[in-house]
């Protein structure tokens, strides 16, 4: 079956740009534009991978990340943020990894195959 | 009586004019209600020594222009703190064998110490050419007069340390008005920087879904490739423009400047070998207890450490050296990359200096602005066959004497 990411994010354009992107490698991908948005989706679909901006107006992603690790303690979540040098910190606190948002997608696309094939 | 001289020097100490010109015209004064032939103001300058501040008449006097520490009766009269009263023949510099070159042709000297005793601060100086003797009642006249031209000076000094303060404290609010424009300045950019960011990662994401999608040999395929690399320099300034602004607080813990150093240096190990960079690691002292954000720091460290190795892209050695200097921990980075040009090395940390083709110019900014915000310091030195970035911060260990440090060699390459 094929995995399914949720993507979390304000900006429109990203979330196409990840959408048509990570559907291309052969994923499902549900959107949402906002924190509260996303719990929302969590609760209804069944998710195997949140990619979550941190910068959002309203519920920000580390909130998100605190609630989703609280509900659904296994679910990985991938961090994206403007602070490449906080990775590893954050990365061994609560997400599963910490991605610098860029153009080039090829580190977000390597890290979630990473992911989704450490989990089977 | 002649009391009105009182009154007279607090009207000239209440005028306008500089102190000397206000000394002047009391010095004029003395002179003329004591009936003497000079009147001359002495006060202390650095060292202790008296220069001349004021004449009646003029401060083209050909007498004595100052008076060395304990020379002359003016040191005589400050030592004891008495009006000292010289009468001597027309000839010869001396007064009961005190010598004092300003009695030559002198046959009445009166020397009055300003300030109190073991505070005086000058004399006053009166000096006649007849043999007079001043009556008992003069001089005490004569010592309230001079007190009231000490306090006129003493007014001087103290308005002249608060003028001195004032000014200063007008300055460091010019200072302090300009880093809060800055601040504003500050968070102006960082916010449109993560603006401009969201935008132009969907332009190069989109920009690079094209260049996929056009088949192979397609002209279209250049100007992408152009575009793409465009939006990488952008993004790669956007994301120091965020880093130098936002970054702007520490959280100070506990740590160990070896272990952050370290973990910083491990961090290039691919990028040395690939470069053929040789790294030499001593740690003279261990541990150098700091307080440190080690992530911050380490972005510091990442940032001189990137420096060296893009000034040794063709090989070399670099050498990071860990000790403890009294009230620092002290890490030394050098290399042998050529050193930095000594027109530039003014101003390699400041914002957007860059002497590289595809520098930000914002690494060694940023990694100066971490470290000051640590209570440290970074320095820069061209040595040798290379650069030297000297990186101080506070040792925070216990405060024992320096022998007690245990000293430790431990060379090792990455």
């Amino acid at each position: 079956m094929k995995k399914r990411i949720l993507v979390v994010d304000d900006e429109e354009g990203l979330r196409l740009l990840y959408k048509e992107e990570l559907e291309d490698e052969g994923w499902d991908v549900d959107l949402a534009a906002s924190g509260e948005e996303s719990l929302e989706r969590l609760e209804k679909d069944s998710i195997d991978l949140v990619l979550l901006d941190i910068k959002m107006p309203g519920m920000d992603g580390v909130e998100v990340l605190r609630r989703v690790k609280e509900k659904w303690k296994d679910l990985p979540v991938i961090l994206c943020t403007a602070y490449p040098h906080y990775k590893h910190d954050f990365g061994t606190w609560a997400s599963d990894a910490y991605i610098t948002k860029s153009s080039d997608l090829t580190e977000l696309k390597q890290t979630i195959k990473e992911i989704l094939g450490k989990k089977r | 009586m002649e009391y009105d001289i009182i009154e007279e020097v607090n009207e000239l100490a209440a005028s306008g004019g500089t102190l000397e010109e206000r000394l002047e015209r009391v010095a004029r004064l003395f002179a003329l209600k004591f009936h003497f032939d000079e009147c001359l103001f002495f006060l202390a300058g650095e060292g202790g020594a008296l220069k001349l501040a004021a004449s009646s008449s003029g401060l083209c006097t050909t007498g004595v222009l100052s008076y060395g520490n304990g020379e002359g009766l003016p040191a005589v009269a400050i030592e004891k703190g008495v009006l000292v009263e010289a009468h001597k023949g027309p000839r010869g510099a001396e007064w009961e064998g005190v010598p004092d070159r300003g009695l030559e042709g002198v046959s009445t000297a009166l020397v009055y110490p300003l300030g109190g005793k073991g505070a005086s601060f000058g004399v006053v100086y009166l000096k006649s050419r007849e043999r007079t003797k001043l009556p008992l009642v003069k001089k005490q006249l004569l010592k309230v007069a001079a007190i009231q031209a000490a306090l006129m000076v003493r007014n001087a000094a103290l308005i002249e340390d608060h003028r001195k303060a004032h000014s200063e404290l007008l300055e460091i609010q010019a200072r302090l008005a300009s880093s809060e424009k800055l601040l504003a300045l500050g968070d102006m950019a960082a916010t449109m920087a993560h603006e401009i960011r969201n935008p132009l990662l969907s332009i190069g994401g989109y920009a690079a879904r094209l260049k996929r999608q056009l088949p192979p040999g397609s002209p279209g395929l250049v100007y992408l490739d152009k575009m793409s690399h465009e939006i990488g320099r952008i993004e790669k300034i956007m994301n120091g423009i965020i880093r130098f602004l936002k970054d702007n607080l520490v959280e100070l813990k506990p740590d160990d400047l070896n272990g952050i150093v370290d973990e910083a240096l491990n961090v290039f190990a691919d990028e040395f070998s690939a470069h053929g960079i040789a790294v030499e690691r001593r740690s003279r002292h261990a541990p150098l207890p700091v307080l440190a954000d080690r992530e911050q720091m380490k972005i510091a460290f990442d940032n001189i450490i990137a420096n060296a190795i893009q000034s040794m892209e063709k090989g070399g050695a670099l050498k990071v050296v860990t000790s403890r200097s009294g009230d620092f921990a002290v890490a030394e980075v050098s290399d042998t990359g050529g050193g930095i040009d000594p027109k530039h090395i003014g101003y390699i940390f400041n914002p957007f200096f860059t002497t590289k083709k595809h520098g930000t110019g914002l690494g060694l900014p940023i990694a100066n602005s971490i470290i000051t915000r640590h209570r440290g310091g970074i320095e820069v030195r061209n040595e040798g066959r290379g650069a030297s970035f000297t990186i101080k911060l506070p040792y925070s260990g216990a405060a024992r004497p320096g022998a007690d440090v245990p000293p430790v060699e431990a060379g090792r390459a990455v």
